[in-house]
């Protein structure tokens, strides 16, 4: 009997809040720390996992039918380290700057957990529109994460906001925000509140039956 | 007859595998040979791009690299400076050491003779941010600018009262220390050889960016 | 004796001031997962280490000799074949796919032992010891070295490469082992509810990444006092 698999409207929304990669399924750890001293590098970053995830999830959902169980990871990693690859020559040869700022963490994206899982719940079962959708979604929400990170890091830390003043010259700017315990405890914080939001939710719904 | 099976699967899919692998090379051959150029000119560009700045009155596309063989030995890529009439203007000396948190990479340029430094530029530092990533603003630089090559630079909490002396960053002494000390390990390295090279060359400027070897090396 | 003092400064660099964990945040997956009890951390941090020597092993011996720009055995094969000897040979783009296959196979090799010799540590390890593979830690490691083989001038060691491997293991354990002893007393200890998990986990981590920093500039330091340049 066949199983119902999620729509892509569904997957695509999914990927957006409610199983975001970040704050719900806590994947892809790596770079939300180590890029977000700033939204230019975060984005850039959103970018190329992006780019990485809907290439990837595109070619494993064309091949799943040849797809053997024993190789299948295998054939998952092949894909993501060369889409990788690409991504690294092209930010290396177009945002030279950015792309030395952002050093060994976008070859990092090879072992992005969000990638191999998405590969293995959904392109390789389902087919590509719903893959294509769900992996625009995992991106979005991916993006969003950063996003939030980068935003307060940044703000706080630089008094800035994609490089533009947004803070008053008064501030003094959290230097231990752009440092690595500032990243951890922005992520911590933000992991709570997220949790928070999501129980207050769910007591509602449960309250409101 | 089960295992016949299995052995054809296995063969299946490591066709799968070896076709994959076989597209999967043509692309990132392809993709090499596309950006490779503009890399490796993007990279050639980090420097190149400030020795306008480190050497006053450089042309940038008439820059020169040399290689030279330091005070200690081993082999340095520098860059000879040259102006739009085809004079030489000025070395840029790449040097790199340890700072307070990492390394610290920058380019010292000299003026021809090699007595003064014309200016720092720092091209890579992971100082803390806020107070040692000062380094990198042009108020730290400067303080570079017009010292003499003659003797090491000395950094000092006052203001300098001698021509040798530089004024320390608030904040950040180790970080200054260290930026003064890569600076004048590499006069140290490459002062004597460089002096060698003036001396036995007389050659005019290349018409487009070449690399050149000394005839003779001035190495200690 | 420089170049041992050089090595010390790489392993103490590895393992404490920028230790992987707390300043390069790479390993954070397991750092988070596996850090419950003491035992366990400290059996993953071996198992780590074990796994990064033999990938930094293997990754450096194919960088060295095929992968960076102008390495020996392409060149070789490209005279051998006739080419043109002015083209630059460089297979650098193949890095990172035969870094991932170099780790992947460093794991399964591990694997193989530690069932072979130390059958109740593969049973308590589980799903964790193959999950390995995807450790950021390791994958950073080989780029480490890949970056130190770039330049033709200043090329590093295979002994270099593996001190940098097992400094960056041992200080990967040091930190899940200390992340594990705290956890177990933070159960017993009322945390709200919405940072429970990993929540309280990565504001103990910030602490303990802010404590970390207390290290930086340890090696200026060394080298200021043993009198080695720049």
């Amino acid at each position: 009997m066949a199983q119902e698999q999620p729509t892509a409207l569904e997957r695509f929304v999914n990927g957006i809040l409610p199983e975001n990669p970040v704050y719900r399924q806590l994947l892809g750890m790596c770079p939300v720390l180590a890029v977000t001293n700033g939204m230019k590098p975060a984005m850039t970053m959103a970018g190329a996992t992006a780019f990485v995830l809907i290439s990837a999830n595109i070619i494993v959902s064309l091949i799943r039918h040849l797809l053997k169980p024993h190789l299948r990871i295998l054939v998952f990693t092949l894909t993501i380290a060369t889409f990788v690859t690409i991504a690294d020559r092209f930010l290396a040869a177009y945002v030279y700057e950015m792309s030395k700022q952002l050093g060994p963490y976008v070859p990092l994206i090879i072992v992005n957990c969000l990638i191999i899982s998405r590969c293995e719940i959904c392109s390789s079962k389902q087919g590509v529109g719903v893959a294509i959708a769900d992996g625009v979604g995992m991106a979005l929400g991916f993006a969003l994460a950063l996003a939030s990170i980068a935003t307060v890091r940044e703000i706080l830390g630089s008094g800035t906001w994609f490089g533009l003043r947004v803070m008053p010259g008064v501030w003094p700017n959290w230097g231990i925000m752009v440092l690595p315990p500032g990243a951890f405890l922005t992520l911590g914080l933000l992991l709570g509140i997220a949790e928070w939001v999501s129980r207050r939710r769910s007591e509602r719904a449960k309250s409101s039956q | 007859m089960g295992e016949r099976q299995e052995k054809r699967d296995y063969l299946a899919q490591a066709w799968l595998v070896i076709v994959l692998a076989l597209l999967y090379g043509g692309a990132l051959a392809t993709v090499q040979t596309a950006l490779s150029g503009r890399i490796a000119e993007n990279k050639r560009n980090e420097t190149y791009n400030v020795i306008p700045d480190l050497v006053p009155g450089a042309d940038k596309a008439r820059t020169a690299e040399v290689v030279v063989v330091g005070g200690n030995g081993k082999e340095v890529r520098v860059y000879r400076a040259f102006s739009p009439d085809g004079t030489p203007c000025g070395w840029v000396l790449p040097s790199s050491g340890q700072g307070f948190a990492d390394r610290i990479e920058l380019l010292v340029g000299l003026d021809a003779p090699c007595s003064v430094i014309t200016g720092v530029y720092i091209l890579d530092q992971k100082e803390t941010p806020g107070l040692g990533d000062y380094i990198t603003g042009e108020d730290f630089r400067d303080r570079f600018r017009a010292k003499p090559t003659a003797e090491p630079l000395v950094v000092v909490k006052t203001d300098p009262r001698t021509e040798t002396e530089i004024r320390v960053l608030t904040g950040a002494t180790i970080s200054s220390e260290s930026v003064s000390g890569i600076v004048n390990a590499a006069v140290r390295n490459l002062k004597g050889p460089l002096l060698g090279l003036i001396e036995s060359q007389v050659s005019p400027a290349p018409e487009t960016r070449g690399v050149e070897t000394p005839s003779s090396s001035g190495g200690s | 004796m420089e170049t041992f003092t050089g090595l010390i400064l790489i392993f103490i660099g590895a393992a404490l001031i920028n230790n992987f964990v707390l300043h390069y945040f790479v390993g954070i997956c397991p750092f988070l997962g596996v850090s419950r009890r003491t035992s366990t951390a400290f059996g993953m941090g071996c198992a780590v280490t074990f796994v990064i020597s033999i990938a930094a092993l293997l990754s450096w011996t194919l960088t060295h000799f095929v992968l960076r720009p102008e390495a020996p055995l392409p060149r070789w094969v490209w005279e051998i074949a006739g080419g043109n000897p002015a083209t630059h040979v460089d297979l650098s783009v193949l890095s990172y796919i035969v870094y991932i296959f170099v780790i992947a196979s460093s794991v399964q090799f591990v694997e193989m032992y530690v069932r072979k010799f130390f059958p109740p540590l593969y049973k308590s390890f589980g799903v964790y010891l193959p999950l390995i593979t995807t450790n950021c830690a390791i994958l950073f490691a080989c780029l480490e070295i890949m970056k130190h083989l770039q330049d033709p001038t200043n090329l590093w060691g295979l002994h270099e490469a593996i001190t940098l491997a097992v400094g960056g293991g041992v200080g990967f354990t040091i930190a899940i082992s200390l992340m594990a002893g705290i956890r177990e007393d933070l159960d017993l200890c009322d945390v709200p509810g919405p940072l429970r998990g990993a929540g309280i986990a990565l504001i103990v981590a910030g602490i303990m990444a802010m404590a970390f920093m207390g290290f930086t500039g340890v090696d200026k330091g060394i080298q200021s006092a043993l009198g080695i340049g720049f």
